[in-house]
């Protein structure tokens, strides 16, 4: 597909309203997902320590 | 639509998200129920921090979830439990969760993130006598047994009664290392441990904020868990023999080996662990001496309203525990000046705390003169040790325990 026929493709979605809809979902879930990436791992870790047994 | 795509748009990513949330909540459960068997025996850092393999443990009818710290853990021996049970002989093993260091504040932490899946369930509490009668819980231990994700489920919990939430956050104040990053914990602590209405009204208002982290730290637990689970490829399929266990075979078995590690000193101390013993009981104190030394910080020691915490925390819960104490090791703290009648009285005050509650109590008091039983003055559990702990869990887990 050519650069013209995707931005022809995408401008005639963007037009209709539940396509602006849709494409402003995706655009909204890829912030969401992009943060979820950045800040969304779990650390569970806790500080070493030295066990001292008595 | 036309008025307000972006309302519209900003809604549908929210509830996409929720919805994958869920889905994969249940994914991941259903994946942690399959292979819980298999992880129960390896003890893992997530086990211990976070809740996901714990709750799919207290699922399981052939696994008895054991609480404890170092009685269990610094041993490595062939005896221990989930090593000893690991074909479910008798139709079960223990799910261990237990770590240098930890005390019973910080299992009361997690007993009380587990909330419902305590509720009538058959659990043990594992303690040893050091961490009431010696050393106070320091800073860098309960800070490497902290979760943030049980201290969040605690203080958020809607089955605990609110004045014992706050005992407890009074306790986590205690150690402000754990929290000193996390200024919205540290507000819902200082609002807990206030006594006013204002106080206790901000305490409410931060629930939903509260649940919010507690909902993504869960979200974490189960990937972190799930991750787990694929990249060490364990298999879920644990092979399992049904056999009469011969006890007394087996016990006799454990303290020849026992003997084997002790050689070098006559107090059973692990051959390992003498060089810290051997000068002080080369020149043993005066009998009694250090009675009332001994009396006086054991009756101070703040170990014991942690115990009344993590005992009011399983009451509450609804739990059915055993509580499950070591002896203490008589001949190695009388060398120290400390007569067996004093020893004593830390039995009389185990039982002055637990009986009131009706819960099982087992204090392995008729073996404080074995030598053989513990491996040093902690009362950390020694090979011998570790076949007469198996058969009580064994009694316990079959109901022939009361």
């Amino acid at each position: 597909m050519s650069i013209k026929r995707l931005t022809t493709f995408f401008t005639a979605v963007y037009a209709n309203p539940w396509g602006h809809v849709l494409i402003l979902t995706i655009y909204y879930l890829a912030i969401i997902a992009g943060l979820i990436l950045m800040y969304g791992k779990g650390d569970f870790s806790t500080p070493d320590f030295v066990y001292q047994g008595f | 639509m036309k008025q307000a795509p972006h309302l519209i748009a900003g809604l549908a990513a929210i509830l996409i998200p929720i919805i994958a949330a869920i889905g994969f909540t249940i994914h991941a459960q259903a994946l942690e129920m399959r292979y819980v068997n298999a992880l129960a025996p390896l003890n893992t850092e997530q086990s211990l921090r976070g809740m996901a393999i714990q709750r799919a443990g207290f699922q399981k009818s052939d696994l008895l979830p054991v609480f404890g710290s170092s009685e269990i853990t610094l041993l490595q021996n062939e005896y221990e439990a989930q090593k000893f049970f690991r074909s479910y002989p008798t139709g079960f093993n223990v799910l261990g969760v237990a770590n240098l260091g930890a005390s019973s504040i910080t299992v009361a932490q997690n007993l009380a993130a587990l909330g419902t899946d305590l509720k009538g369930k058959k659990v043990v509490i594992s303690l040893t006598p050091a961490n009431l009668v010696m050393k106070r819980l320091s800073a860098a231990y309960y800070a490497g047994n902290y979760s943030r994700l049980h201290a969040y489920e605690t203080l958020f919990s809607p089955l605990l009664d609110t004045n014992l939430k706050a005992m407890i956050a009074k306790r986590m104040m205690d150690f402000p290392d754990t929290y000193k990053n996390d200024p919205f914990l540290n507000f819902v602590l200082i609002q807990l441990n206030g006594k006013s209405r204002i106080n206790r009204g901000f305490y409410y208002l931060c629930w939903p904020l509260g649940e919010l982290q507690i909902q993504i730290m869960r979200l974490q637990d189960h990937a972190i868990v799930y991750s787990y689970i694929h990249d060490s490829r364990i298999s879920s399929n644990i092979p399992r023999s049904p056999k009469r266990i011969d006890w007394p075979g087996a016990l006799a078995k454990a303290l020849a080996e026992q003997k084997l590690h002790t050689a070098n000193n006559p107090f059973g101390v692990e051959d390992y662990k003498w060089w810290a013993y051997s000068s002080l009981l080369t020149n043993p104190a005066p009998p009694g001496s250090a009675d009332k030394q001994f009396i006086q910080r054991m009756k101070v020691h703040p170990e014991w309203s942690d115990l009344n915490i993590l005992l009011l925390v399983l009451k509450e819960l609804g739990a059915e525990p055993l509580i499950l104490s070591r002896p203490m090791n008589v001949r190695m703290w009388e060398a120290q000046g400390v007569s067996e009648q004093a020893q004593n009285t830390y039995y009389d005050k185990l039982h002055a705390a637990v009986d009131p509650y009706h819960f099982t109590l087992v204090d392995y008091q008729q073996f404080g003169t074995d030598i053989y039983f513990s491996i040093d003055q902690g009362s950390h559990t020694s090979r011998e040790g570790w076949m007469h702990v198996n058969q009580t869990l064994d009694d316990f887990f079959h109901g022939r325990l009361r």
